[in-house]
């Protein structure tokens, strides 16, 4: 394993940010850090940079203990959300500085600030300042003067937060690709499910200071631990006491499947080619059923008929723990 | 070290608490995050302020309080001394009620007013700022002296006094205005206008208010300069007891006399309305702070 | 934005020109004027004045001094009052200003207090050790830094909190040490915060005459700076040497002033 974060645990104040958190990150595959804002991700990542200290735990990168090293040693790449660039170097510069840091001899820092530029796309503006770069070159620029030092791993901080959302999109499939191709251990923490499920190998997920669940993008979606995991993934709702998602429902006009619940649809929204159906059960629970606009045609739904539901084959389903919005 | 690191976890949680402090702030909280580098560098800045700063002020008002409140009294209920506290404050006072108006006048023409020379008229405004005091009281001898060009004699009387605090205040407000008043919002006018107030309206209800804290704070700075003065009236206003003497002349002339104790209990007194002016200029920056 | 009628700008622009010009800028220049009244002779004299000449050179190394020693003093406060966190930053902060608003004349009953070779608190003591602080080059040094010390952290300290501190975190993790990071990213950033600041700290350094008086003792060609000889000549009825001298410290100020001016706008956003 690349990283292994053993039983770390941080407080700001009154406030845990991470709470015995002890979390494994396989070696050269892309992981995202997944999570709603304040959930402690960004705070992991930092102890892993060494940009922040754990008040208890350990770190340990490619099996060697990190968890006293400072930020300067630990030969990561870190990526901010801001992008930090320096202001008064050129972009060339900026990449270069890892190298120079390290005296390199220049010839070396030369070839390979080259090398990395035609990497991100940006050769053509090496001896430009950053001010005149867009937010994705600056962020492009950021990402090769991370490369340059040859970290260990790789660690990005929303890397794409603060860009719009076209470039954002793009940016993804791009790192997507430049993972493949420098194939280093990757960390990225973002709070897009979208974006994490795209990109990522692998996807943990973190809330109030835990880590609720670790698995690739299939397993969470699929699988979910618990609820929270599943909510925070996609849609939800709830039958008989279970969560499960919306289009995870089969709905029929009569009582056909054994142990069908039955309800009024007190509400039928289409958007698009669904068809939103809200069904109150005899249960008394509000259930949201998803379902094609054809599908729904042919079985006659309108509102105020009656339906019976069930959960269709197959459909993730985990307990219902709370309240889910 | 490496072999002691990798014991069990139990034992990590005690090597951290004693270990380094965090190096970087994320949230703000009453921590300390010094790290030993920065511990030493705060020691020596601290020890370096301390000698020049804090001791002797905290010498000012030990050595005013050796005569204790009888010592204190007498100081200033001296009539030339009083004559000279009255006329300090009065003359203050004057200055700055004038600055408050033709301050925010000033800034408001180096903002929304556009003319030749404005950039000229920028930058005088700061000469008062970076012109030696001494200079300064020359300066204003030379158009309000013996040879005034303007017929004007204005040197060693009360107008002289008012003269020279007037130059040297003069940037206070105008500096702390502008910025504000540039970053004002144009929608909010705009859309006062679109509500149907009158021009006269949106700059008595919308600009004024917001200027008031930035006027409050120049105020605030220039009657504390303007009582503390001493440079440029030491040529332009003769110094004349009862008549032109100010409180920091009064300060001067019992150094010089040896009589370092009453000059320390009227210089306390100077100090005290210049701690005032601070602790007051930080809490109207942190209601306004809040606000925004 | 609020347009205001003509008449009312015309009477405002007339306002504040009028108040400035009457108030600064024609009494400055009469300084010009009365100095090359009877040609350049009476400049150039003061240049072969012995007392004037040392009193020059006197004002600029203290100045000189006090200047070095606010930008070592004022670039490390600033440092740890926008990067730190302990215990007694806000009073700091706000007791930084204190010199400010405090008048030269109690700086320098301040200093006397304590430093005075004969009365002061510590000021024997120094004495016996061999230095003299006050009536000497090290108080009027002293009192220098004491009155222009909180030029340097006024412009430094709101470009630091603006510039956040993510580029230095960036240094970091690319490897370098506090050393490299400072040299290479803290430094470079606030480098012209850092310049404006020294030129401010030099034209009020060489212009403090209050508090240099009095701790200074004011010993003709000994401790004698600047502005001292301006207040001397002037009462010695040596008009033109004061103005001279008067003259050359303006035209200093004003070209620090100019300098800061025209430097600014270029290199802020």
């Amino acid at each position: 394993m690349s990283i292994d974060v053993h039983h770390v645990t941080k407080r700001f104040g009154d406030f845990v940010a991470l709470d015995d958190v002890t979390v494994s990150l396989p070696t050269g595959q892309l992981t995202a850090l997944l999570g709603p804002s304040g959930g402690g991700k960004s705070t992991l990542l930092r102890i892993i940079a060494g940009l922040d200290t754990a008040d208890s735990g350990t770190i340990s990168i490619e099996g060697t203990d990190a968890t006293r090293l400072p930020a300067q040693k630990r030969n990561v790449g870190f990526v901010f959300q801001h992008y930090a660039v320096f202001k008064h170097m050129t972009v060339a510069k900026n990449v270069a500085f890892g190298l120079e840091i390290r005296r390199r001899p220049k010839a070396e820092v030369v070839a390979r600030v080259d090398e990395l530029l035609k990497l991100v796309h940006l050769s053509q503006f090496a001896h430009r300042l950053p001010s005149q770069l867009s937010g994705g070159q600056r962020q492009r620029m950021a990402l090769a003067r991370a490369l340059a030092v040859e970290p260990s791993v790789l660690l990005l901080d929303e890397p794409f937060g603060a860009l719009d959302a076209k470039v954002r999109k793009e940016l993804r499939e791009w790192l997507r690709r430049l993972h493949d191709e420098v194939n280093v251990t990757t960390v990225f923490v973002t709070h897009d499910q979208e974006e994490a499920l795209e990109v990522a190998d692998e996807i943990v997920v973190i809330n109030e200071g835990r880590v609720e669940q670790v698995g690739t993008p299939d397993q969470l979606y699929d699988e979910p631990a618990n609820d929270f995991v599943m909510s925070f993934l996609g849609d939800v709702t709830s039958l008989g006491g279970s969560s499960l998602r919306p289009h995870d429902i089969e709905i029929s006009t009569s009582p056909v499947l054994a142990g069908g619940v039955e309800g009024e649809v007190s509400r039928l929204l289409r958007i698009g080619f669904e068809v939103r159906a809200n069904v109150l059960t005899i249960d008394g629970e509000e259930v949201t059923v998803v379902l094609t606009r054809a599908h729904a045609r042919a079985i006659g739904v309108e509102e105020g008929s009656t339906v019976w539901l069930t959960p269709a084959v197959g459909a993730a389903v985990v307990p219902r723990m709370k309240a889910v919005v | 070290m490496t072999s002691a690191l990798l014991g069990p976890a139990a034992d990590f949680a005690g090597e951290a608490s004693t270990g380094r402090p965090p190096r970087r702030r994320r949230r703000q909280g009453p921590r300390n995050t010094l790290t030993p580098g920065a511990g030493l560098g705060l020691g020596i800045a601290m020890i370096w302020f301390s000698l020049l700063v804090l001791i002797p002020l905290v010498a000012i008002i030990v050595t005013a309080g050796e005569g204790g409140w009888s010592g204190y009294f007498d100081v200033l209920a001296s009539d030339q001394t009083w004559a000279a506290v009255q006329l300090t404050v009065t003359q203050s006072l004057l200055v700055t009620a004038v600055n408050v108006v033709v301050g925010t006048i000033i800034a408001w023409v180096l903002v929304r007013d556009r003319f030749w020379g404005k950039s000229v008229l920028n930058v005088i405004i700061d000469v008062p700022f970076a012109l030696p005091t001494i200079v300064a009281g020359l300066v204003l001898l030379s158009l309000y002296g013996p040879q005034s060009p303007l017929g004007l004699e204005w040197a060693n009387t009360e107008r002289a006094v008012m003269l020279a605090l007037a130059f040297v205040t003069l940037p206070f407000i105008v500096r702390t205005v502008q910025p504000v008043l540039e970053e004002l919002d144009a929608d909010v006018e705009e859309a006062a206008a679109s509500l149907g107030a009158t021009r006269a309206t949106i700059v008595r209800r919308i600009i004024l208010p917001s200027l008031a804290p930035a006027i409050a704070a120049g105020a605030a700075l220039s009657f504390a300069r303007a009582i503390s003065e001493y440079g440029s009236l030491v040529l332009l206003s003769g110094n004349l007891p009862f008549r032109t003497e100010v409180v920091s002349v009064r300060v001067l002339s019992f150094i010089e006399n040896g009589n370092t104790q009453s000059a320390a209990a009227l210089a306390s007194v100077m100090l005290a309305v210049a701690l005032v002016v601070i602790v007051g200029l930080d809490i109207v920056q942190r209601r306004v702070a809040n606000r925004g | 934005m609020v347009e205001v009628s003509t008449p009312v700008r015309w009477l405002l622009r007339a306002v504040a020109i009028g108040y400035v010009f009457f108030l600064v800028a024609w009494p400055v220049s009469l300084v010009a004027v009365r100095t090359f009244e009877d040609g350049t002779s009476t400049f150039l004299h003061i240049f072969s004045d012995e007392q004037t000449v040392a009193a020059l050179q006197l004002t600029v190394m203290v100045a000189l001094w006090a200047v070095i020693i606010n930008l070592v003093f004022g670039v490390t406060i600033s440092i740890l009052l926008v990067r730190y966190q302990f215990p007694g930053k806000r009073v700091l902060s706000a007791l930084i200003d204190l010199p400010l608003s405090v008048s030269p004349v109690v700086v320098g009953l301040a200093l006397l207090l304590v430093y005075s070779g004969r009365t002061g608190w510590i000021g024997p003591s120094i004495e016996e050790a061999g230095w003299q602080v006050i009536y000497d080059s090290p108080g009027m040094i002293m009192a220098t830094c004491f009155v222009a010390l909180p030029l340097v952290i006024r412009e430094v300290v709101p470009v630091l909190t603006e510039i956040g501190d993510d580029q230095e975190q960036a240094a970091r993790s690319l490897g370098a040490s506090a050393r490299q990071t400072f040299l290479r990213i803290t430094l470079p950033s606030i480098k012209w915060a850092v310049i404006y600041g020294v030129v401010l700290s030099l034209a009020r350094s060489l212009g403090e005459f209050g508090a240099v008086k009095i701790v200074s003792g004011n010993v003709t060609g000994r401790t004698q700076t600047a502005t001292l000889i301006v207040e001397a000549r002037y009462q010695n009825f040596e008009q033109g040497t004061a103005y001279a001298v008067a003259f050359l410290l303006a035209f200093i100020s004003i070209a620090c002033l100019i300098v800061v001016a025209f430097l600014r706008p270029s290199h802020e956003s």
